[in-house]
């Protein structure tokens, strides 16, 4: 279905790498081969100065990767054959750029018994020259170009039957290998209780010191990102095209906030390729790739959410689906993958027994950070409840408790549920000026979100768990408001 | 033989005295106007000659040259037909004048005089020329009286008309009186039971809390106001409540609505216009419907709507030229409409009330996600309000579905006439103040109306900050803080009110609803 079935195995990648001084082998050709952004020293100055056009390119193996794979027709199988057929990425490039280039390249491939598409050959031969013109917008724009070959690549996607050859990241490329990932996805199409749980599950996990995986759209994803930015975690989204024709815009603001918490954007593909729409089920095996388990929280009958599912499952990993009502259409693909996979996807009954399923809590649990690592004390806090099993992810209350009067009345009034101003209005008993006034404030803390005369709850408040509808202790007495749509 | 008198064509909002001269001279039989008419006038011709014969008099078989004098000046409509009549009758010797006369009608094939749009400027014009007295349609008769320093006398037909020109007397009912020009004033009416359906009142008004106080605002500081919500949450209901809540006219903006009102042609004008205008044209309306224009250069909404409420209900609809036309006017108060033969200027300081749906279908954003637009759509729906136009509408506010529990349970709400009320104190306390409504403040009078002590100018621009406003935005923040703060009965704009300001900016986009949470 990816177009990428007739790839090489892994191992053919690293066979390309035969050419002497390049390529994979030794830890010192990794050392090469590193990108430079992240460890600037490594540079040395030929590399800075790339030449003009020429067959003799300055470029290192990762460079010329990241040249091939922004070439419009290259995928994982014509990267693995051009690799295969002349040794490196490098020699490809040189190859291409010199007399006659893409005839060479088609006798190159001919020669191991494939076929070079001319006008690729022709694209490939134009990539060569402009080689360091875009290596160098690459570096200029701050991302970071990870090889299958690099020593950072993500161990869980070396794993995948096909894994992405060459990554662009931004942000930190630790959040990409961590102790414990889980990957949230779900429909575009949210409801706001979904997007509630997204919150509510993401926070958990990012509590729990788990990185959250998702694919950075609106709806389920953004509001399993934004939950862990909140929570002081990180997060890494995969994006379904380029890092300059980021999609979709209006999450900008929320990637800055991913890689500014220490998580990580990442692509598969070249920072200017748009978004097609082929490209989103390709994202999809990275995002379920990179995580242990995924879990979806809401999907449509044909959601693409679903797809991650069955990567997840194709992939080996857990896979787990939070059930919605019948009559819901935003929960028919989950129950529905319940219904298809029994013993597979595995249902979640409640954000605790999913942390627990997922070895978040209990004796698995990760070990609370060191104090004088973490950013955030009351992510500190918050994780420390959770090993005692006081609470699950962040503690509303004590975010409330944190406001001023009228905050926490409009604040405890309105959670966890979206309000209109008339709710808030017989709820608090103050007049409406007073209470629009305080949802500015509020809004000013991260605490609520509000668009067209409805408030939802956001920031930290949004990455709480939701109380059951019947509260059994005395608890927030939040709970008062039920009944949802 | 030679016949003069004097009319009146009608240039934009004013009127301009026209000298008919007519010449019945020996010859083959003929009948030409000259002097830049329009069609309308050049059709005069047939009106003029069946009136004739169907008055009893002979439409003269010679000769008939009409002069319309100053001859650069374009003349459009009918309002002379009367004037080329009597001068006709005069110039063929069947009629004798006594004195100098002015006229203004249009005649019907029976010899009938109907009353003609803009009456009013053009006595206006009439009297500044000097005129003495001016025979006008009889059914507008009050219209025509509006205007002092003239002597208006009815004519119901051609026939009346000549007995007046011969000399008969009749007697004059001479200028309005106070009472007669403000009849609400003497004798206030109750409203008829029949307005209801029109013109609801606030208190018929459902749950939307936030969209009544951001009316209540934008009323009382003259804002241009944006309503969001889908289908049924009460946008159309709550805008059409605002006449009930604007304050009257005050005298010098009466006489500038009357003639607005006696230009627009909606029927003879009866009394000074002292309602403000509340005008709500359909989306379906063209260019010149809005701003105005056409070969008459006829006043459009934009003016139609002066010193009132312009609401434009599904605001994305609009064709897009005829929605940036907006933004003159609501950045100057006036429209310039040039065509070929001539530019006019007209007023058009109105107030703006919009309302759209969050998407086509009218569900993005609803809590169940039930939007079945397709995604990206919703943004695309609300780009269609260009970003200058954005920078005019100074409160956004959406308005959620009403749940039909709230529907049936809730009270009703609070009555239009005590938020009227607190509306007119602050309007008449802004035009004290500082000369204009807060809605019109901008650049050093807005500064100076909105001096911020450190602690609010703190706040102001923390606000703008993190809401990533521009330097209009901004503005237009303070301008609605102001307003607030009057509302509050405070000089002084304090934290809490820029806060609600706030509350009132343009949403990131539809689909930002939709990510919320």
């Amino acid at each position: 279905m990816l177009g990428v079935g007739r790839a090489g195995p892994l191992g053919e990648w690293r066979a390309g790498g035969a050419e002497p001084g390049s390529g994979s082998g030794s830890p010192g050709s990794f050392e090469r081969a590193r990108p430079t952004l992240h460890a600037p020293s490594a540079g040395s100055s030929s590399r800075d100065m790339p030449s003009a056009a020429g067959g003799c390119l300055p470029l290192d193996e990762v460079d010329a990767w990241a040249v091939l794979v922004a070439v419009d027709g290259i995928g994982p199988a014509t990267l693995a054959a051009l690799l295969a057929a002349l040794g490196s990425g490098r020699a490809v490039l040189s190859v291409a750029a010199g007399t006659a280039g893409p005839r060479r390249l088609a006798e190159a491939i001919a020669g191991r018994g494939g076929r070079l598409d001319p006008a690729l050959g022709r694209a490939i031969a134009n990539a060569a020259q402009q080689a360091p013109v875009l290596v160098a917008r690459v570096r200029a724009l701050g991302i970071d170009v990870l090889t299958i070959e690099s020593p950072d690549y993500p161990g869980r996607l070396r794993l995948l039957d096909l894994p992405p050859p060459v990554l662009f990241v931004r942000g930190d490329l630790a959040a990409l290998d961590p102790d414990r990932s889980v990957a949230i996805v779900g429909t575009r199409r949210a409801t706001e209780r979904g997007r509630r749980i997204a919150g509510a599950i993401g926070g958990a996990v990012s509590t729990a010191g788990a990185v959250v995986v998702s694919g950075l759209a609106v709806g389920i994803d953004g509001a399993a990102h934004a939950a862990a930015v909140a929570c002081g975690g990180r997060t890494v989204a995969v994006l379904g095209s380029g890092h300059q024709r980021l999609y979709p815009r209006a999450h900008t603001h929320l990637a800055d906030r991913i890689v500014a918490g220490g998580g990580a954007v990442i692509s598969e593909l070249a920072p200017d390729v748009g978004a097609v729409p082929g490209t989103f089920p390709r994202r999809n095996r990275v995002i379920s790739g990179l995580a242990d388990a995924t879990v979806i929280v809401e999907a449509r009958e044909r959601s693409g959410a679903l797809i991650t599912a069955s990567w997840t499952l194709e992939q080996g990993r857990e896979c787990f689906v939070v059930p919605g009502p019948l009559d819901e259409e935003q929960s028919l693909g989950c129950n529905r993958l319940l219904r298809l996979y029994p013993g597979q996807a595995r249902a979640v009954p409640s954000v605790a027994e999913l942390l627990e399923d997922l070895g978040l809590a209990g004796p698995d649990a990760l070990p609370p950070p060191d104090v004088g690592s973490r950013r955030n004390a009351r992510a500190l806090r918050d994780r420390r409840a959770l090993r005692d099993g006081r609470t699950v992810g962040p503690d509303p209350e004590a975010i409330i408790a944190g406001l001023g009067a009228a905050e926490a009345s409009v604040a405890r009034a309105h959670f966890p549920r979206a309000a209109t101003l008339e709710e808030l209005i017989d709820a608090t008993g103050f007049a409406p000026a007073t209470i629009l006034a305080v949802l500015t404030r509020l809004e000013g803390e991260g605490l609520v979100v509000g668009a067209l005369g409805r408030y939802g709850v956001g920031g930290a408040l949004a990455a709480t768990s939701p109380p059951r509808r019947r509260p059994r202790t005395e608890g927030t007495g939040a709970g008062a408001a039920s009944g949802s749509s | 033989m030679l016949a003069t008198l004097l009319a009146a064509t009608l240039r934009g909002l004013e009127g301009r005295p026209v000298r008919v001269e007519v010449d019945v001279a020996p010859g083959l039989p003929g009948f030409t106007i000259v002097g830049l008419a329009d069609a309308a006038l050049r059709e005069s011709r047939e009106r003029v000659r069946g009136a004739l014969r169907n008055s009893g008099f002979v439409h003269p078989p010679r000769r008939i040259t009409v002069n319309l004098a100053p001859a650069d000046v374009p003349k459009a409509g009918s309002a002379l037909d009367l004037g080329i009549a009597i001068a006709i009758l005069v110039g063929s010797e069947q009629v004798r004048p006594s004195g100098r006369w002015a006229m203004l009608g249009e005649l019907g094939l029976g010899g009938e005089v109907r009353p003609v749009p803009g009456l009013l400027p053009m006595i206006a014009a009439l009297a500044r020329r000097g005129a003495g007295r001016v025979v006008v349609p009889a059914d507008a008769l009050d219209e025509a009286r509006l205007v002092p320093g003239i002597e208006a006398l009815p004519a119901a037909s051609l026939a009346q008309a000549v007995e007046l020109v011969r000399g008969r007397r009749v007697r004059s009912r001479g200028p309005m009186t106070r009472a007669e020009l403000i009849p609400d004033e003497a004798a206030p009416r109750p409203p008829a039971p029949s307005d209801d359906d029109a013109w609801p009142d606030l208190a018929d008004v459902r749950g939307q809390a936030e969209a009544r106080r951001a009316l209540e605002i934008a009323v009382a500081g003259g804002h241009a106001l944006l309503m969001i919500g889908a289908p049924g949450s009460g946008k159309t209901l709550l805008a059409r409540t605002i006449p009930g809540l604007l304050p009257p006219l005050d005298p010098a903006e009466a006489q500038e609505a009357t003639v607005i009102a006696s230009v627009a042609g909606e029927g003879p004008v009866r009394s000074l216009v002292t309602k403000r205008p509340f005008r709500a044209p359909h989306h379906t309306a063209s260019y010149a419907a809005l701003v105005g224009g056409g070969p008459r250069l006829a006043p459009g909404e934009v003016t139609r709507a002066h010193h009132g409420v312009l609401f434009l209900d599904e605001l994305p609809e609009f064709d897009r030229a005829a929605r940036e036309a907006l933004r003159q006017p609501l950045e100057e108060g006036r429209i310039a409409i040039a065509r070929a033969g001539g530019a006019v200027e007209m007023p058009a300081r109105f107030q703006l009330v919009a309302a759209m749906n969050p998407c086509p279908c009218g569900w993005a954003g609803d809590p169940s996600g039930r939007c079945t637009c397709p995604l990206g759509l919703p943004d695309r729906y609300a780009a269609r309000i260009s970003g200058p136009f954005r920078d005019r509408l100074d409160l956004w506010v959406g308005l959620p579905r009403v749940a039909p529990a709230a529907l049936l349970a809730r009270g009703d709400g609070e009555a239009s006439a005590p938020v009227a009320a607190r509306i007119a104190a602050v309007r008449a306390q802004q035009l004290a103040s500082r000369g204009r409504v807060a809605g019109r403040l901008a650049g050093r009078s807005l500064r100076a109306a909105c001096a911020l002590d450190a602690t609010a100018e703190r706040a102001a621009i923390r606000l703008a900050d993190a809401a990533g406003l521009t330097a209009r935005a901004t503005e237009r923040l303070l301008r609605v803080a102001r307003t607030i703060a009057d509302l509050d009965g405070e000089d002084r704009v304090a934290v809490r009110h820029l806060e609600e300001a706030a509350r009132y900016r343009v949403p990131a986009t539809a689909a930002a609803a939709s990510r919320a949470g």
